[in-house]
């Protein structure tokens, strides 16, 4: 008996022990047969992202012995997450979306991503057609990453919320002091019939950089005091309940979507990104209040041309631990091409090659607004990047989140809080 | 077998039993910790690519220079020295609350229990809504109480620890008051009984019998709550956000923040070992204390 119980309880450590080596993750990549390659891509929010799925088909009827596995490492954090993933030097992750720009300075000072210099000589892949957003992303004459997306910033209206006013439209050549001037106008009613003039969502990027559209600062560049009459406008528009306040968007973790989806926004300032998002939900049926919608061109300062405001690029790059570069290189070339531009532009999104074929292309796609003032506002005269190179990029954010934050918040006058972000952010310029 | 044998034998099964957790230990705590101090030392970015550079006490120096550190700090300070006495307070109360016999008593101690081992997501979405400055219930109540400005909760730079405290304060509870229940269940009767004899109201036997009696729990309470609040990251993550501003930045968001936005391990590393530091210098002063007092 006592033997018995002996041998029970080794037996009982030994497996306790083994179970170590088979401890492993449910994600094993699954083995390549024959000529057979897989390809694996790190994106996000591939459930609520309308242009994946039609770019992996594209692809792989073209190429048909490569698949196309993707990885979807959550929007919220993803830069983040994608250097943590890549840091232990895996080769899991072939081809990988570039969301912003400071995670992408980050990836080319760490090594992490490929300089494909040699690749875009070798396959005379011409730059120029980014339209000036591939020289934007060059850093000391190398190019890590190479744009699919480029999205700018427009003004949403919901057309059903002016009609019952009796407010014209929103033009194509708005200021901002009649920007403001329309969302107080349309600001009405209270409780749950209340519709707010104008939105801005958490980012700081809602309403900083109204400021830097006239082109003679860029974010990175303090003092901040240019940044005062937006602040002060934004800041009016809170206390007179023209839009909600940031204190309350934040503890609610409210999405900008939702809030105009139910109608209860007349004008939102958002990115191009969201005209795809719109035009999915409104298909579906599940954005009732807003099915009569538009866009015009952003909100521009006195003097400045309309058409004027900021851009993002989203782009892809290659991992440097990946094993299958020439194959993921081929992905990308595809992925950036002026062919698959239309795949792109097919679902709403406005790709990295923007021509006059391509805007007649989204403007024609079911459920975009078939004003002509919407069609004008895909034309950007100039675009000015969200947050330029620049090496020391994620402190700097974080100082200028933590200002925009408490400033929105009433917990700093404006002028304090700007002095504060000239100096906090002159002194991580200065800093070695 | 010879009994030199057998000693060796006896001490490869007991090394044999303790090895898985061992060499876990060893590999997942251990090693990293060593890492994270020689990485205190050097300026390294993180990337597998990229060389690690010696800077001696550079990091440590240019740490009494940042803004976000200071401000981390005295946060940390702050939190730690309103929470661990409300959190104690409050779980004794209710271990001597539930310690008497009162019907639903089990139930009762279910539910202070339940927040300790709530979901920290759902609980602290929860919390936002119902603390929301603008349309949340309470405020709505304080204005219909007459308060015409209710405070901004985690909005408010100055309301904002308030909240993170009180939230900590409701989500500890339970696991301390579970403590102070088994030391109370652990005191003599018959010490109430002398005390009883001796003329001793309800007052006078808290002080003079339950107190002192409860030392040993009260020491470890201590000790644990002062660790746990020095380490707090969740909440601060899913309250605030850090903010508004740096209102309820915290060394271990600092932390992270430097390692993860910045790239800059080796500060990172550097302030962990300052947080490491602290925490063993208090935790040394609470146990010279505590054999101070049982002496």
């Amino acid at each position: 008996m006592r033997i018995l119980k002996k041998t029970f309880v080794v037996g009982i450590v030994l497996a306790m022990t083994l179970s170590f080596a088979f401890a492993n993750g449910a994600t094993e990549a699954p083995v390549a047969t024959n000529a057979k390659t897989e390809l694996v891509w790190a994106v996000w929010d591939i459930n609520s992202t309308a242009y994946y799925k039609p770019i992996i088909d594209a692809y792989q009827a073209k190429t048909p012995n490569v698949t196309i596995r993707m990885v979807d490492l959550g929007s919220a954090d993803f830069m983040t997450a994608l250097q943590t993933q890549l840091a232990s030097g895996s080769s899991e992750f072939d081809v990988v979306t570039i969301k912003d720009i400071p995670g992408y300075n980050n990836l080319v000072k760490k090594n992490m991503i490929v300089n494909l210099n040699d690749y875009i000589a070798k396959d005379k892949v011409n730059t120029k057609l980014y339209g000036g957003t591939a020289e934007q992303i060059t850093v000391g004459g190398n190019l890590y990453a190479l744009p699919f997306r480029s999205d700018f910033w427009v003004l949403f209206y919901n057309k059903a919320l002016f009609d019952k006013a009796g407010v014209p439209y929103p033009t194509n050549d708005l200021t901002f002091a009649q920007y403001d001037a329309l969302a107080r106008k349309m600001t009405s009613g209270s409780g749950a019939e209340k519709v707010y003039g104008c939105h801005y969502h958490t980012w700081r990027s809602c309403v900083q950089l109204f400021g830097i559209l006239d082109g003679k600062h860029t974010i990175v560049q303090p003092p901040y005091d240019y940044l005062k009459p937006y602040y002060e406008m934004v800041l009016a528009e809170q206390n007179d309940g023209i839009c909600q306040k940031l204190a309350t968007l934040k503890a609610s973790s409210i999405h900008y979507s939702g809030q105009f989806q139910n109608g209860s926004i007349a004008m939102m300032n958002m990115g191009s990104w969201y005209i795809a998002t719109q035009i999915q939900k409104v298909a579906k049926g599940e954005a009732e209040a807003s099915k009569s919608w538009g866009i015009v061109k952003y909100p521009h300062a006195d003097g400045i041309a309309p058409g004027t405001t900021l851009g993002t690029i989203t782009s892809l790059s290659i991992s440097q631990g990946s094993k299958k570069k020439d194959a993921a290189w081929d992905f990308v070339k595809f992925v950036t091409s002026s062919d698959c531009a239309a795949v792109i532009a097919k679902t709403g999104t406005l790709p990295a090659i923007m021509s006059d074929a391509v805007v007649n292309e989204i403007s024609a796609m079911p459920g975009f607004p078939a004003d002509a003032n919407s069609k004008d506002a895909l034309h950007v005269t100039k675009a000015y990047l969200e947050m330029p190179l620049n090496d020391k990029a994620g402190q700097i954010e974080t100082v200028l989140n933590q200002c925009h934050d408490e400033i929105m918040t009433y917990n700093i006058t404006v002028d304090a809080g700007l002095k504060k972000m000239s100096e906090q952010v002159q002194k991580i310029i200065d800093a070695k | 077998m010879s009994s030199r044998k057998a000693i060796i034998k006896k001490n490869l099964v007991a090394y044999s039993f303790i090895a898985p957790n061992f060499i876990g230990f060893a590999l997942f705590t251990l090693v990293p910790m060593i890492f994270a101090f020689i990485l205190a030392f050097l300026d390294w970015d993180g990337s597998p690519y990229n060389p690690m550079h010696f800077v001696g006490f550079k990091n440590f120096v240019d740490l009494a220079d940042d803004g976000q550190f200071t401000a981390a700090f005295r946060n940390t300070l702050v939190y730690t020295v309103q929470t661990v006495p409300f959190t104690l307070v409050t779980s004794l109360l209710l271990a001597l609350l539930l310690n008497q016999k009162c019907k639903g008593r089990n139930f009762f101690r279910t539910v202070s229990f339940f927040p300790y081992v709530a979901s920290m997501v759902a609980v602290t979405a929860v919390w936002n809504m119902l603390f929301n400055p603008g349309m949340g219930p309470v405020n709505e109540l304080l204005r219909k109480l007459g308060v015409e400005n209710p405070p901004g909760w985690s909005a408010d730079k100055d309301w904002a620890m308030t909240t993170i405290v009180q939230f900590s304060v409701w989500k500890y509870m339970g696991y301390y008051m579970i403590l102070y229940l088994a030391g109370l269940q652990g005191i003599n009767p018959e010490l109430y009984e002398a005390a009883n004899l001796d003329g001793c109201n309800g007052w006078q036997r808290f002080w003079n019998v339950t107190v002192p009696q409860l030392s040993a729990t009260t020491f470890f309470v201590v000790v644990m709550l002062v660790i746990q609040c020095f380490k707090v990251y969740d909440i601060v993550y899913m309250v605030t956000q850090g903010g508004p501003g740096t209102a309820t930045l915290v060394m271990v968001y600092d932390i992270y923040n430097k390692a993860f936005v910045y790239s800059s391990f080796g500060a990172a590393s550097a302030e962990a070992i300052v947080l490491f530091a602290l925490v063993l210098g208090v935790t040394l002063v609470q146990f010279r204390g505590q054999h101070k007092l049982e002496a």
